[in-house]
């Protein structure tokens, strides 16, 4: 085997396709260190902001600044400063910096998921422009700092469940005394065990309770038959209602009696006051008569000389 | 007596591995140094020398980087697609990007670069080159410029190569497949992208690309200059790739 057979396969303008290669390979390593170092905001003109907060935990340096969800700046480094706080030096790109005014509020939260947050707020647009090397005080809310808190509250809320739920207490107490009560209903004597408490008692109050029945049942027979009796007396063939019957015959003769005699009475009434009429008619004409036998008593006492008594008596 | 007999047997044959290794990773060494100060030397780049090294370059590389640029989109679509469902059915959407371009750029791109080469391309040449020179039977000076320095460097840059065209790739695709054909979310995207690729990262990353490169490179060669061991060189190749993973990943998660 010659040294010829083994070389490579010949290639058609190799070195013309390696030279593409090395080309290709140089601008595609090139074109990406230029597209990082314009991603990393290197040909940015920036100016800087200082933020400072009381522990930097979550910030990372490259992480953006946000604002109304836009990324307007990135922290350049994070370091602590003479006071002991934390200072995180962010690059704004001066296109951006327009956005932060003087009264600028930058707020960093904390998230449950994911990584913190820097946003900043602008209240009021016409403020003047906030100025290259500003210090800003951050505000940091964080829900992760309500955990232990709210572990405390739960923590409390156990205990208080668990001493609620302990085998002393008043709960078990009470949900042992339902036990018994559940058990006694269930139990042979029921209802009746749980209202007389001891087994015993609900035995003699069992039994007191039947004989109470007992006698309640012969009462009841007796009333029965007192009750059959009184139906007998009152609806039977001698009974009062019978004889009330009679009885009602009876009134309604004499009341027909009664409505014949008032007939007569008025028959009467009216009889009388005829002869009512009849005597005013009378007495005129007595009166009359009198008056004439006055008038002649008067006449004959004139004519006859030996006056004695000039009254008249009537009959 | 056997017990007795064969304990300085062990020793011995431990011995002699330890130092059949130790002498293994010199040469490997010695080799390695070799090829750099031949990297270094313009007369390497020299009229004689430029075909063969051009004609390398192209076989190793253009053969390579097609299968493996549509592999390596098709496999980067599938996993893209996947963390991306599955952030959004958690709704950790706006962690899919970052993610997307840690676990495949930094992490997976390279590595199956490197492992591409050293199957498709290095391992086979080496052990091709060992069984020649066992035929020959001899090594010079001129062997090494004439058929070691080629295929060593078309190795390392097939690695470079296949390494950058799908980082590129693969970022192209993270993009079209979280915003689809818009240019609109483009700057942030940019700044993700800018966020991830820190200083540190990027030098892990191309520290990590190159060291796979020189793996994949030298070591079927550097073993092929005396009798191949086969699937020992593979398996060395892909232990000192492991090592540098590991070595990245500590950089770049501790």
């Amino acid at each position: 085997m010659t040294e010829q057979e083994h070389e490579a396969a010949p290639v058609r303008n190799a070195e013309f396709k390696a030279a593409i290669l090395l080309v290709l390979l140089a601008v595609l390593v090139l074109g990406s260190a230029l597209y990082l170092l314009y991603a990393r905001g290197a040909f940015e003109s920036t100016q800087t902001l200082i933020l400072q907060a009381d522990d930097s935990d979550g910030v990372v340096v490259g992480m953006d600044v946000t604002f109304a969800g836009f990324p307007i700046g990135r922290v350049r480094r994070i370091e602590l400063s003479p006071e002991g706080k934390a200072r995180m030096v962010v690059d704004v790109p001066r296109k951006d910096a327009h956005w932060l005014r003087s009264s600028s509020i930058f707020t960093l939260e904390r998230g449950l998921v994911g990584g913190a947050k820097l946003r900043a707020f602008s209240g009021i647009p016409t403020d003047p422009p906030l100025e290259d090397g500003a210090a800003r005080t951050l505000l940091v809310g964080d829900p992760g700092a309500e955990i232990p808190r709210l572990l405390a509250a739960a923590r409390d809320l156990l205990q208080n469940l668990n001493d609620l739920t302990a085998e002393n207490s008043a709960l078990a107490a009470s949900l042992a005394n339902v036990a018994g009560v559940t058990g006694k209903l269930n139990g042979p004597h029921g209802a009746m065990g749980l209202i007389a408490g001891d087994d015993k008692n609900a035995q003699q109050l069992a039994e007191r309770a039947n004989k109470l029945l007992v006698t309640v049942n012969a009462l009841a027979i007796k009333a029965d038959s007192l009750i059959g009796h009184a139906d007998e007396r009152v609806f039977g063939q001698q009974g009062t209602i019978i004889q009330l019957n009679g009885l009602l015959a009876d009134a309604r003769n004499s009341l027909k009696k009664m409505d014949a005699v008032l007939v007569e009475a008025q028959a009467v009434a009216s009889n009388t006051k005829e002869a009512t009429a009849d005597l005013g008619a009378l007495r005129g004409e007595v009166e009359s008569s009198l008056r004439r036998v006055e008038q002649l008593v008067n006449e004959i006492n004139r004519k006859w000389p030996f006056k004695r008594d000039t009254e008249i008596k009537l009959p | 007596m056997n017990t007795q007999a064969s304990t300085p047997g062990i020793l011995q044959r431990l011995h002699q591995g330890v130092v059949a290794a130790l002498h293994g990773w010199w040469r490997l060494l010695h080799f390695a140094v070799l090829m750099f100060s031949m990297a270094l030397t313009p007369a390497s780049y020299g009229r004689a020398q430029r075909p063969i090294l051009a004609r390398h370059l192209v076989a190793d590389t253009v053969s390579n980087l097609a299968w493996f640029g549509v592999l390596s989109a098709l496999v980067s679509l599938v996993l893209i697609r996947i963390v991306v469902v599955t952030s959004q059915s958690y709704g950790l959407s706006r962690f899919a990007l970052e993610m997307v371009v840690r676990v495949l750029v930094l992490e997976l791109i390279p590595l199956s670069a490197a492992a591409f080469v050293a199957l498709r391309t290095t391992l086979p040449a080496g052990l091709e080159l060992a069984q020649r020179r066992h035929a020959a039977n001899d090594a010079s000076g001129g062997e090494l410029h004439r058929e070691f320095f080629p295929r060593v460097a078309a190795g390392v840059f097939a690695v470079w190569m296949l390494a950058a065209v799908s980082c590129v790739l693969t970022l192209i695709l993270a993009y079209l497949s979280l915003y689809g054909f818009t240019p609109w979310a483009l700057a942030g995207y940019t700044r993700v992208v800018g966020q991830v690729f820190n200083p540190a990262v990027s030098l892990i990353l191309v520290l990590k690309i190159a060291f796979f490169s020189f793996a994949v490179g030298l070591i079927p060669m550097a073993t092929s200059s005396r009798i191949s061991q086969g699937l020992g060189d593979m398996v060395r190749v892909f232990g000192v790739m492991l090592l540098i993973e590991i070595a990245s990943l500590m950089g770049n998660y501790y």
